[in-house]
C-alpha cells in the first residue's frame, strides 16, 4: 500500500467525525430552543446561532427543520431510554407504585416542554407520529412490566383497559395540570398519582 | 306615533337577526373546517364554506382570532346544554354511564376545537381563559355527578380523586383511546366506566 492509500481514510474519519460533532451541535440547539420557546418551533436563524454554525451548515445536514425536528426528538428518546429512572420491577406493590409514579414525575418534569411542542407541532408527519405512537408503546410496556403480579389477576380485556386508563392518568399534560394549573408542589402531584394508580390497580392475590 | 318611526325598528331588528345569522354561518363553516382537516382554516376557505365574501367574514369578525373566540363561546354554551340535559341524578351505575357518554359525545364533536384552541393559544389571554373555563366545567360536572361519593372524602382525597378523574376523561385521553388503540365510542365509554368506577370511593348508603 501506497502512504496516500493509508492517509485517506484517517482524513476521511476526521471529517466525517466533525460532520457528526456538528450535527450534535445542531440538534442540542434545537433542543435547547425548542425547550425554552415551546411549543414555538425555533427557526432555522435561531438554531444556527446558537449552535454557532451558519444557516447554510444547517440545511448542510438536515435537508428542512421537518427532518432536524425528527433528529432531535430520536436523540431525546433515547436519552429518556438511557438516562432516566424508569420504575422498579420487583418489590412489594408499595415500592414499585412508589418508584414508578417518582420515576414518570421525573420524566414529566424534565421533558413537559418538549413533549408538548412535540404534540402540537406533528401536523401532518408520519414520521413525528410514528415517534410519538412509540414513546408511548414503550411507557405502557413498561407499566404492564412494573404492575404484572397486580394485572395478571385480571383478563386480558380488562388489563388492557387498565394499561390505557394508566398512561391517560399519568400522561405529560395530566402531570403539567397538576403542577401548573392546579398548582401543586412536585411531592403533592406524585401523591395524586400514587392514590389514583393504587385503586386503578386490582388488588393482588397475596394482599386479598 | 307617526308611521316611520314605527317602520324603523323592524328595518333595524330584521337586518341585525340577518347579520347575526350570519355571523353564525360563518362560525358553523370555521368549525365544519375544523372537523375536516386539523389545518387552522384560512378566512378565504371559510369564507367560501359559508357562502360569503372574505370581506363578509372581516366585517363581522375584525381577525381570525376573535372568530376562533366566539366559536369557542358558542361551543361553551352548547356543550353546558348538552350536559344539563342529564341532570346527575339515579344510583351510582346510572350516573357513570350518564356522565361517561355525555362526555364522550362532547370530546368526539369537539376535539378538533379543542386542538386548535390549544394550538393557537400562544400569548392569547382570551384563549387561555376558554380553556381554564372548559376545564372549571368538567370538573364542576363530575363533582356533581359524583357527590355522593366525593363528599365521604376529605378535602385533599377529595381533590387528588377529582384531579385523577379530571386526568382521565382529557380530550386527548379519548382521541388516544379512539384514534390509537383503535377503540369503538362504546368500548372507549366502557373503559372511562370501569376506570371511574375503580378511582371513586364507595357510594354512602342512604339512610
Amino acid at each position: 500500500m501506497s502512504d496516500a492509500s493509508i492517509k485517506k481514510p484517517n482524513r476521511i474519519d476526521g471529517r466525517r467525525l466533525r460532520s457528526e460533532r456538528t450535527k450534535q451541535l445542531i440538534i442540542e440547539a434545537y433542543l435547547a430552543l425548542a425547550d425554552a420557546f415551546s411549543p414555538r418551533v425555533p427557526t432555522a436563524a435561531e438554531i444556527a446561532e446558537k449552535a454557532g454554525y451558519s444557516v447554510r451548515s444547517v440545511f448542510e445536514r438536515f435537508p428542512d427543520i421537518r427532518a432536524l425536528q425528527i433528529a432531535a426528538v430520536d436523540y431525546a428518546m433515547a436519552q429518556v431510554t438511557a438516562l432516566a429512572p424508569s420504575g422498579k420491577l420487583e418489590g412489594d406493590r408499595q415500592v414499585r407504585l412508589q418508584s414508578q409514579v417518582r420515576a414518570r414525575a421525573e420524566v414529566c418534569e424534565r421533558w413537559l416542554s418538549l413533549w408538548r411542542s412535540l404534540i402540537i407541532n406533528q401536523g401532518d408527519s408520519m414520521e413525528l407520529k410514528d415517534r410519538i405512537r412509540q414513546a408511548r408503546e414503550r411507557y405502557m410496556a413498561r407499566l404492564e412490566a412494573i404492575y404484572r403480579p397486580e394485572l395478571s389477576t385480571v383478563s386480558e380485556l380488562e388489563r388492557r383497559q387498565l394499561l390505557i386508563a394508566l398512561e391517560a392518568l399519568t400522561d405529560v399534560e395530566s402531570w403539567a395540570r397538576m403542577r401548573q394549573y392546579f398548582d401543586l408542589s412536585f411531592e403533592e402531584a406524585c401523591t395524586a398519582w400514587l392514590q389514583a394508580v393504587d385503586r386503578l390497580l386490582p388488588r393482588d392475590p397475596a394482599s386479598a | 306615533m307617526n308611521k316611520p318611526s314605527d317602520a324603523k325598528p323592524a328595518r333595524t331588528d330584521g337586518r341585525r337577526q340577518r347579520s347575526v345569522r350570519t355571523q353564525q354561518l360563518i362560525i358553523d363553516a370555521y368549525l365544519l373546517l375544523l372537523r375536516e382537516s386539523p389545518q387552522v382554516p384560512t378566512a378565504a376557505a371559510i369564507a367560501r364554506r359559508a357562502g360569503y365574501s372574505v370581506r363578509s367574514v372581516f366585517e363581522r369578525f375584525p381577525d381570525l382570532h376573535t372568530l376562533r373566540v366566539a366559536a369557542t363561546d358558542h361551543v361553551m354554551s352548547q356543550a353546558s346544554q348538552q350536559a344539563a340535559g342529564h341532570p346527575p341524578k339515579g344510583s351510582r351505575a346510572v350516573r357513570l354511564k350518564t356522565h361517561v357518554e355525555t362526555r364522550g359525545r362532547v370530546c368526539e364533536e369537539w376535539l378538533p376545537l379543542w386542538r386548535a384552541l390549544n394550538a393557537n393559544q400562544g400569548e392569547s389571554a382570551e384563549l387561555k381563559d376558554r380553556i381554564r373555563r372548559v376545564r372549571e366545567l368538567v370538573i364542576r360536572r363530575l363533582e356533581t355527578m359524583y357527590e355522593p361519593e366525593l363528599s365521604t372524602l376529605g378535602p385533599v382525597e377529595r381533590q387528588q380523586t377529582v384531579l385523577a378523574i379530571e386526568a382521565l376523561i382529557d380530550f386527548e385521553s379519548w382521541a388516544r383511546m379512539r384514534d390509537m388503540f383503535g377503540l369503538t365510542y362504546e368500548e372507549a365509554c366502557a373503559l372511562w366506566v370501569s376506570a371511574i368506577d375503580r378511582l371513586l370511593p364507595s357510594t354512602p348508603s342512604v339512610s
